[in-house]
Protein backbone atom coordinates (compact mmCIF):
# COMPACT_ATOMS: atom_id res chain seq x y z
CA UNK A 1 0.00 0.00 0.00
CA UNK A 2 1.39 3.33 -1.04
CA UNK A 3 2.16 5.76 1.75
CA UNK A 4 1.64 8.87 -0.36
CA UNK A 5 -0.35 10.05 -3.36
CA UNK A 6 0.07 12.80 -5.89
CA UNK A 7 -2.59 15.46 -6.48
CA UNK A 8 -2.60 17.61 -9.61
CA UNK A 9 -3.79 21.20 -10.00
CA UNK A 10 -4.35 21.01 -13.74
CA UNK A 11 -5.24 24.70 -14.04
CA UNK A 12 -1.46 25.34 -13.92
CA UNK A 13 -0.64 22.70 -16.53
CA UNK A 14 1.01 23.72 -19.81
CA UNK A 15 0.60 20.38 -21.55
CA UNK A 16 4.28 19.45 -21.89
CA UNK A 17 3.71 15.76 -20.97
CA UNK A 18 7.04 15.43 -19.16
CA UNK A 19 5.28 13.89 -16.16
CA UNK A 20 3.77 11.13 -18.32
CA UNK A 21 7.23 9.83 -19.24
CA UNK A 22 8.75 10.47 -15.80
CA UNK A 23 6.22 8.36 -13.88
CA UNK A 24 7.81 4.98 -13.09
CA UNK A 25 4.43 3.17 -12.77
CA UNK A 26 2.65 4.86 -15.73
CA UNK A 27 0.00 6.32 -13.43
CA UNK A 28 -0.32 9.60 -15.33
CA UNK A 29 -2.59 9.58 -18.36
CA UNK A 30 -2.50 12.27 -21.04
CA UNK A 31 -5.96 13.62 -21.90
CA UNK A 32 -7.30 15.58 -24.86
CA UNK A 33 -9.37 17.67 -22.45
CA UNK A 34 -8.12 21.27 -22.15
CA UNK A 35 -7.85 23.67 -19.23
CA UNK A 36 -8.80 27.36 -19.10
CA UNK A 37 -5.61 28.42 -20.84
CA UNK A 38 -6.12 25.95 -23.68
CA UNK A 39 -3.47 23.37 -22.82
CA UNK A 40 -4.17 19.64 -22.92
CA UNK A 41 -4.08 18.34 -19.36
CA UNK A 42 -3.33 15.06 -17.59
CA UNK A 43 -5.04 12.84 -15.02
CA UNK A 44 -3.49 10.79 -12.20
CA UNK A 45 -4.67 7.22 -11.85
CA UNK A 46 -5.09 7.12 -8.05
CA UNK A 47 -4.89 3.33 -7.86
CA UNK A 48 -1.54 3.09 -9.63
CA UNK A 49 0.14 6.11 -7.96
CA UNK A 50 2.88 5.23 -5.44
CA UNK A 51 3.62 8.82 -4.35
CA UNK A 52 7.31 8.70 -5.34
CA UNK A 53 7.47 12.39 -6.32
CA UNK A 54 9.02 11.97 -9.78
CA UNK A 55 6.20 14.03 -11.35
CA UNK A 56 6.70 16.77 -8.75
CA UNK A 57 10.42 16.90 -9.56
CA UNK A 58 10.11 16.98 -13.35
CA UNK A 59 7.14 19.39 -13.59
CA UNK A 60 8.29 22.91 -14.61
CA UNK A 61 4.95 24.46 -13.63
CA UNK A 62 4.41 23.16 -10.08
CA UNK A 63 1.22 21.24 -10.90
CA UNK A 64 1.79 18.40 -8.45
CA UNK A 65 1.56 18.12 -4.68
CA UNK A 66 2.48 14.91 -2.86
CA UNK A 67 0.34 14.15 0.20
CA UNK A 68 1.06 11.46 2.77
CA UNK A 69 -1.84 9.16 3.65
CA UNK A 70 -1.89 9.26 7.45
CA UNK B 1 -3.21 13.69 5.52
CA UNK B 2 -0.05 15.77 5.47
CA UNK B 3 1.71 17.52 2.62
CA UNK B 4 5.01 15.90 1.77
CA UNK B 5 6.11 17.86 -1.30
CA UNK B 6 4.55 21.03 -2.62
CA UNK B 7 5.43 24.25 -4.43
CA UNK B 8 7.88 26.34 -2.35
CA UNK B 9 6.36 29.38 -0.63
CA UNK B 10 8.89 31.70 -2.27
CA UNK B 11 7.20 31.13 -5.63
CA UNK B 12 4.18 33.41 -5.47
CA UNK B 13 2.67 33.27 -8.93
CA UNK B 14 2.67 31.24 -12.08
CA UNK B 15 5.70 31.40 -14.31
CA UNK B 16 5.54 32.72 -17.85
CA UNK B 17 7.90 30.23 -19.48
CA UNK B 18 6.85 27.96 -22.34
CA UNK B 19 5.54 24.48 -21.54
CA UNK B 20 8.39 22.05 -20.88
CA UNK B 21 11.03 24.74 -20.28
CA UNK B 22 13.77 23.85 -17.81
CA UNK B 23 13.88 27.31 -16.22
CA UNK B 24 10.81 26.48 -14.12
CA UNK B 25 12.51 23.44 -12.60
CA UNK B 26 15.68 25.44 -11.84
CA UNK B 27 13.64 28.16 -10.18
CA UNK B 28 11.95 25.58 -7.97
CA UNK B 29 15.34 24.11 -7.00
CA UNK B 30 16.64 27.57 -6.08
CA UNK B 31 13.52 28.33 -4.01
CA UNK B 32 13.73 24.99 -2.21
CA UNK B 33 17.42 25.45 -1.43
CA UNK B 34 16.85 28.99 -0.07
CA UNK B 35 13.98 27.80 2.14
CA UNK B 36 15.82 24.75 3.43
CA UNK B 37 18.88 26.83 4.34
CA UNK B 38 16.70 29.58 5.87
CA UNK B 39 18.01 32.20 3.45
CA UNK B 40 14.71 33.27 1.89
CA UNK B 41 14.69 36.66 3.64
CA UNK B 42 18.30 37.49 2.75
CA UNK B 43 18.34 36.36 -0.87
CA UNK B 44 19.04 38.81 -3.69
CA UNK B 45 18.67 37.44 -7.19
CA UNK B 46 20.39 38.93 -10.20
CA UNK B 47 18.68 38.02 -13.46
CA UNK B 48 19.57 38.59 -17.05
CA UNK B 49 17.53 40.31 -19.78
CA UNK B 50 16.43 37.05 -21.38
CA UNK B 51 14.21 34.11 -20.44
CA UNK B 52 15.67 34.19 -16.92
CA UNK B 53 13.99 37.58 -16.43
CA UNK B 54 10.63 35.93 -15.61
CA UNK B 55 12.13 34.81 -12.35
CA UNK B 56 12.16 38.36 -10.97
CA UNK B 57 8.34 38.55 -11.14
CA UNK B 58 7.79 35.13 -9.70
CA UNK B 59 10.20 34.68 -6.80
CA UNK B 60 9.26 36.49 -3.62
CA UNK B 61 12.71 37.90 -2.84
CA UNK B 62 14.75 40.96 -3.74
CA UNK B 63 15.99 41.02 -7.29
CA UNK B 64 17.69 43.16 -9.87
CA UNK B 65 18.00 42.82 -13.62
CA UNK B 66 21.41 44.02 -14.67
CA UNK B 67 22.39 45.17 -18.17
CA UNK B 68 22.38 42.28 -20.60
CA UNK B 69 25.30 39.96 -19.93
CA UNK B 70 26.62 41.86 -16.92
CA UNK B 71 25.00 39.73 -14.22
CA UNK B 72 28.23 38.59 -12.61
CA UNK B 73 29.46 42.20 -12.36
CA UNK B 74 26.18 43.39 -10.81
CA UNK B 75 26.21 40.48 -8.35
CA UNK B 76 29.82 41.29 -7.42
CA UNK B 77 28.75 44.84 -6.58
CA UNK B 78 25.83 43.68 -4.45
CA UNK B 79 28.01 41.22 -2.57
CA UNK B 80 30.59 43.93 -1.83
CA UNK B 81 28.04 46.27 -0.22
CA UNK B 82 25.81 43.59 1.35
CA UNK B 83 28.18 40.82 2.45
CA UNK B 84 25.46 39.15 4.56
CA UNK B 85 23.08 38.75 1.60
CA UNK B 86 22.73 35.50 -0.32
CA UNK B 87 23.43 36.73 -3.87
CA UNK B 88 22.85 34.44 -6.78
CA UNK B 89 22.84 34.90 -10.53
CA UNK B 90 20.21 33.22 -12.69
CA UNK B 91 21.36 33.66 -16.28
CA UNK B 92 21.48 31.86 -19.57
CA UNK B 93 24.39 30.64 -21.64
CA UNK B 94 24.28 33.69 -23.89
CA UNK B 95 24.64 36.04 -20.94
CA UNK B 96 27.35 34.11 -19.15
CA UNK B 97 29.44 32.65 -21.95
CA UNK B 98 29.00 34.96 -24.94
CA UNK B 99 28.18 38.60 -24.24
CA UNK B 100 29.16 38.43 -20.58
CA UNK B 101 32.17 36.16 -20.84
CA UNK B 102 34.57 38.70 -19.39
CA UNK B 103 32.27 39.42 -16.43
CA UNK B 104 32.00 35.71 -15.66
CA UNK B 105 35.76 35.19 -15.97
CA UNK B 106 36.67 38.18 -13.81
CA UNK B 107 34.14 37.29 -11.12
CA UNK B 108 35.83 33.88 -11.06
CA UNK B 109 39.30 35.44 -11.08
CA UNK B 110 38.44 37.67 -8.11
CA UNK B 111 36.83 34.64 -6.42
CA UNK B 112 33.83 36.71 -5.30
CA UNK B 113 31.65 34.59 -2.98
CA UNK B 114 28.52 34.52 -5.18
CA UNK B 115 26.58 31.62 -6.65
CA UNK B 116 26.20 31.64 -10.40
CA UNK B 117 23.55 29.44 -12.01
CA UNK B 118 23.99 29.18 -15.78
CA UNK B 119 21.14 27.67 -17.78
CA UNK B 120 22.72 25.93 -20.77
CA UNK B 121 19.97 25.31 -23.33
CA UNK B 122 22.22 25.51 -26.38
CA UNK B 123 20.38 28.37 -28.06
CA UNK B 124 19.50 32.05 -27.69
CA UNK B 125 15.94 31.53 -26.45
CA UNK B 126 14.39 34.93 -25.87
CA UNK B 127 15.65 36.52 -29.08
CA UNK B 128 14.03 33.83 -31.20
CA UNK B 129 16.38 30.87 -31.39
CA UNK B 130 19.72 31.96 -32.86
CA UNK B 131 22.88 29.88 -32.69
CA UNK B 132 24.93 30.30 -29.53
CA UNK B 133 28.61 29.97 -30.42
CA UNK B 134 29.50 28.53 -27.04
CA UNK B 135 26.83 25.88 -26.64
CA UNK B 136 24.91 25.02 -29.86
CA UNK B 137 25.93 21.53 -30.96
CA UNK B 138 27.41 20.86 -34.41
CA UNK B 139 24.55 20.03 -36.79
CA UNK B 140 21.78 21.70 -34.78
CA UNK B 141 19.40 23.74 -36.90
CA UNK B 142 18.68 27.23 -35.59
CA UNK B 143 17.31 30.46 -37.05
CA UNK B 144 20.85 31.63 -37.88
CA UNK B 145 22.17 28.23 -39.01
CA UNK B 146 19.42 26.97 -41.28
CA UNK B 147 21.31 23.92 -42.52
CA UNK B 148 22.68 23.01 -39.11
CA UNK B 149 25.77 24.38 -37.38
CA UNK B 150 28.79 23.88 -39.62
CA UNK B 151 31.99 23.49 -37.62
CA UNK B 152 34.12 24.75 -40.55
CA UNK B 153 32.31 28.08 -40.44
CA UNK B 154 31.13 28.49 -36.86
CA UNK B 155 33.61 26.30 -35.01
CA UNK B 156 32.72 23.74 -32.40
CA UNK B 157 30.95 24.30 -29.07
CA UNK B 158 33.31 24.55 -26.13
CA UNK B 159 33.05 23.53 -22.54
CA UNK B 160 33.38 26.77 -20.55
CA UNK B 161 33.61 24.99 -17.21
CA UNK B 162 36.86 23.44 -18.45
CA UNK B 163 38.27 26.95 -18.67
CA UNK B 164 36.68 28.36 -15.51
CA UNK B 165 37.88 25.45 -13.37
CA UNK B 166 41.46 26.73 -13.79
CA UNK B 167 40.62 29.95 -11.93
CA UNK B 168 41.05 29.94 -8.14
CA UNK B 169 37.32 29.30 -7.50
CA UNK B 170 35.52 27.25 -4.88
CA UNK B 171 33.18 25.09 -6.92
CA UNK B 172 32.28 24.34 -10.54
CA UNK B 173 29.80 21.66 -11.54
CA UNK B 174 27.34 20.78 -14.24
CA UNK B 175 23.89 19.33 -13.60
CA UNK B 176 21.12 18.22 -15.94
CA UNK B 177 17.34 18.12 -15.89
CA UNK B 178 16.44 15.11 -18.00
CA UNK B 179 15.22 12.84 -15.20
CA UNK B 180 14.23 13.01 -11.54
CA UNK B 181 17.56 11.58 -10.36
CA UNK B 182 19.63 14.21 -12.15
CA UNK B 183 17.28 16.95 -10.95
CA UNK B 184 17.97 15.89 -7.35
CA UNK B 185 21.71 15.89 -8.05
CA UNK B 186 21.44 19.38 -9.52
CA UNK B 187 19.64 20.49 -6.38
CA UNK B 188 22.54 19.24 -4.27
CA UNK B 189 24.95 21.22 -6.46
CA UNK B 190 22.91 24.41 -6.04
CA UNK B 191 22.70 23.75 -2.29
CA UNK B 192 26.48 23.38 -2.20
CA UNK B 193 26.83 26.67 -4.08
CA UNK B 194 24.70 28.50 -1.50
CA UNK B 195 26.54 26.89 1.42
CA UNK B 196 29.91 27.93 -0.03
CA UNK B 197 28.63 31.46 -0.20
CA UNK B 198 27.43 31.45 3.42
CA UNK B 199 30.77 30.05 4.57
CA UNK B 200 32.58 32.67 2.46
CA UNK B 201 34.53 30.06 0.55
CA UNK B 202 34.47 31.73 -2.85
CA UNK B 203 32.92 31.71 -6.30
CA UNK B 204 30.60 28.83 -7.17
CA UNK B 205 29.33 28.19 -10.68
CA UNK B 206 26.67 25.60 -11.46
CA UNK B 207 25.78 25.04 -15.09
CA UNK B 208 22.50 23.24 -15.76
CA UNK B 209 21.71 21.48 -19.03
CA UNK B 210 18.16 22.49 -19.81
CA UNK B 211 15.76 21.91 -22.72
CA UNK B 212 14.23 24.63 -24.91
CA UNK B 213 11.42 22.81 -26.76
CA UNK B 214 10.07 25.96 -28.42
CA UNK B 215 13.29 26.97 -30.14
CA UNK B 216 14.57 23.45 -30.73
CA UNK B 217 11.21 23.00 -32.51
CA UNK B 218 10.37 19.67 -30.90
CA UNK B 219 8.03 18.39 -28.21
CA UNK B 220 9.08 18.69 -24.56
CA UNK B 221 9.56 14.93 -24.29
CA UNK B 222 11.77 14.81 -27.43
CA UNK B 223 13.74 17.80 -26.15
CA UNK B 224 14.52 15.95 -22.90
CA UNK B 225 15.59 12.94 -24.97
CA UNK B 226 17.92 15.11 -27.08
CA UNK B 227 19.36 16.60 -23.90
CA UNK B 228 20.13 13.15 -22.58
CA UNK B 229 21.43 11.58 -25.79
CA UNK B 230 23.28 14.47 -27.44
CA UNK B 231 23.93 17.51 -25.22
CA UNK B 232 25.11 15.57 -22.19
CA UNK B 233 27.68 13.75 -24.37
CA UNK B 234 29.32 17.05 -25.38
CA UNK B 235 28.82 18.70 -22.00
CA UNK B 236 29.49 15.98 -19.39
CA UNK B 237 27.43 16.10 -16.20
CA UNK B 238 29.92 16.10 -13.31
CA UNK B 239 31.65 18.12 -10.62
CA UNK B 240 34.63 19.85 -12.27
CA UNK B 241 36.36 21.31 -9.28
CA UNK B 242 35.62 21.42 -5.57
CA UNK B 243 38.27 23.38 -3.68
CA UNK B 244 36.24 23.51 -0.49
CA UNK B 245 37.47 20.11 0.67
CA UNK B 246 40.68 19.78 2.62
CA UNK B 247 40.72 23.39 3.77
CA UNK B 248 42.12 24.85 0.56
Amino acid sequence: MAKAKAVADTSLCKGCRLCVGACPVKAIEPLTEINKKGYEIIRINEEKCIGCGCCYRICPDYVFTINTLE
Amino acid sequence: MAVKLTKPKMINQQVGWCGGCGHGIIQRLVAECCEELGLAERTVQVVDIACAYWSIDTLNCDGIAGPHGRCAAVATGIKKVRPEANVYVHAGDGCSYVIGLSETCYAAQRNVPITMIVVNNGIFGMTGGQMCLATTLVGDKTVSSKKGRDDRVAGEPFDMLNIIQNYPIAYAARGALYDAKHIEETKKMIMKGFKNQQENKGFSIIEVLSPCPTNWKMSAVDAMEKLKEENSKVFPVKVYVDNTKGGK
